[in-house]
């Protein structure tokens, strides 16, 4: 194969992986990243896209006592950029109060002869905050999962160019990539433990409110043996108590 | 809440010319219908149900937001079967290729429609429907969209239109909340909910938030009757499957 083939192929697969809104594949995008070194690459195709220099994905905790926003990864994985000391420090906190309350865009950019100083603030629908760190420019967009998890994808350079036509095909990328993160715990490699039947019946059982005795009753087996299937259960799911493995398999999804 | 916690960038945007107004604004019911008509056109479709979904123990109902469907479709479909479709696994976030349920073909689709229910919305023109997950900040919403003509609606078009109502509905924070589900649990009570299902005892709880057991306990206890829950655990599910914790 010529270089201008090959080239050309490439250009063809990429470019069905990166636009999902046109792709006629089905499963392009929706084939799940399933380890974090996978989903940085993911969003280094985004960043690319948008000739963005650096990215982060954060976290924002569902409770209200944590004001600010944990970091997940950035561009510099499995190092920590400057980037996200700041972002993750008070600057992004009033960010952490939007992305509760609203989904849209945010963008900052510090230096007017920038590219981006121009690009960001013709977008409608993203609205204008202060700087997240100093002396640069980007966007945030807010991304949420399937359990209310909820979290930001922050794209930051001088040179972003992201026209009108193409922020909500970004953004939804960045949904994409999120559900895809949001399974994912970290230290774990994405692999969901194996839980067999039995056990997933009696853990969606106590999440519906029966106690031990009402499983035992319900699918006929001893008290000791409904007990033993959720200790079981409990230490796969590396949880200290059955609310916290309850908890946990809801927000993987094991159970509904 | 609605006109922003995030002051500065409402404040912003009255100072500066360049801080990129949004495209439209919903300030009413009627702004949110024309909002909606515009985009159903847009896509190729015909017609378009909001959706909030209430969770209640194991069952969820569905309560309209805003809908074109006619009021013989709503009434004969009932509440419980727009659930179902909004809920099911065809229903997509933003980013995924959503797939559309073609109402002819129902008996491939058992688990979402029965054929008595697909063939009455055939009947009623919703051959072909597409179901989408909407996100307003934490706030989950559903919209549907169906066509009388399989093949219709614009995929590519349909995907941008999900991000476009998530925005749509973000400017208009107090039509989304008037009409779907309130979050019934207090700061406390729910803050005690979170570390509880993080794996925390109540004298952890108590630790964490500087008061003392009984107070963690009474907060949980509250909780638990507002879910009307039999306890902790179930309490705990209902917060998570809600989207409150």
């Amino acid at each position: 194969m010529t270089q201008t083939a090959a080239a050309k192929a490439a250009d063809v697969l990429l470019g069905v992986r990166r636009n999902p809104f046109g792709a006629n594949v089905p499963g392009s995008e929706t084939h799940p990243a399933v380890t974090i070194p996978d989903a940085v690459r993911r969003c280094r195709w985004i960043a690319v896209d948008i000739n963005a220099t650096g990215f982060g994905l954060f976290l924002v905790s569902p409770s209200m006592e944590r004001a600010r926003l944990v970091p997940c990864f950035d561009s510099d994985y499995p190092r920590v950029s400057l980037h996200t000391k700041f972002v993750s420090g008070s600057n992004g906190e009033d960010l952490v109060q939007h992305t509760r309350v609203s989904s849209l865009p945010c963008w900052w950019s510090s230096d007017a002869r920038s590219a981006s100083a121009t690009t960001l603030p013709a977008l409608d629908w993203a609205g204008r905050i202060s700087p997240l760190v100093p002396d640069s420019s980007g966007i945030a967009f807010p991304v949420y999962a399937e359990r209310g998890q909820c979290g930001l994808v922050i794209f930051y350079g001088t040179d972003i160019s992201l026209p009108q036509a193409q922020l909500h095909e970004i953004h939804a990328r960045c949904f994409a990539l999120f559900s895809a993160v949001a399974v994912m715990r970290p230290g774990d490699s994405g692999k969901v433990p194996s839980i067999s039947k039995r056990e997933l019946e009696c853990l969606k059982l106590t999440a519906n409110g029966f106690t031990s005795e009402d499983i035992a009753k319900l699918l006929k087996l001893s008290v000791h043996t409904a007990n033993q299937y959720l200790t079981n259960t409990t230490q796969k799911l590396n949880a200290v108590n059955r609310m916290h493995a309850v908890a946990k398999a809801l927000r993987m999804g094991l159970i509904e | 809440m609605d006109s922003g916690r995030f002051g500065h960038m409402t404040s912003l945007a009255a100072q500066h010319q360049d801080t990129g107004i949004p495209a439209v604004k919903l300030t009413s019911r009627g702004d949110l219908t024309g909002f909606l008509m515009q985009l159903t056109a847009t896509i190729g479709a015909d017609s378009y149900m909001l959706v909030a979904i209430l969770h209640d123990q194991d069952k969820s109902d569905a309560r309209i937001l805003a809908s074109n469907w006619i009021y013989d479709a709503i009434e004969l479909a009932g509440h419980q079967l727009i659930a179902n479709l909004a809920t099911s696994a065809l229903a997509v976030a933003p980013g995924i290729r959503p797939r559309g349920i073609v109402t002819a073909h129902a008996p491939a689709l058992g688990s979402v429609l029965s054929g008595e229910e697909a063939k009455l919305l055939h009947v009623l023109g919703h051959c072909e429907i597409y179901a989408l997950k909407l996100n307003v900040g934490r706030q989950r919403l559903f919209i549907l969209f169906s066509a009388a003509v399989p093949g219709q609606i614009d995929i590519g078009a349909l995907m941008k239109a999900q991000v476009e109502c998530c925005y749509a509905l973000s400017q208009a924070p107090a039509l989304v909340a008037a009409a779907s589900m309130q979050d019934p649990l207090s700061d406390r009570e729910r803050e005690c909910l979170f570390w509880v299902s993080e794996g925390k005892t109540t004298d952890e709880v108590a630790v964490i938030l500087g008061v003392s057991s009984n107070t963690v306990n009474s907060y949980i206890t509250h909780a638990i009757r507002k879910f009307s829950a039999s306890n902790r655990a179930m309490a705990v599910a209902t917060a998570i499957r809600s989207g409150i914790i």
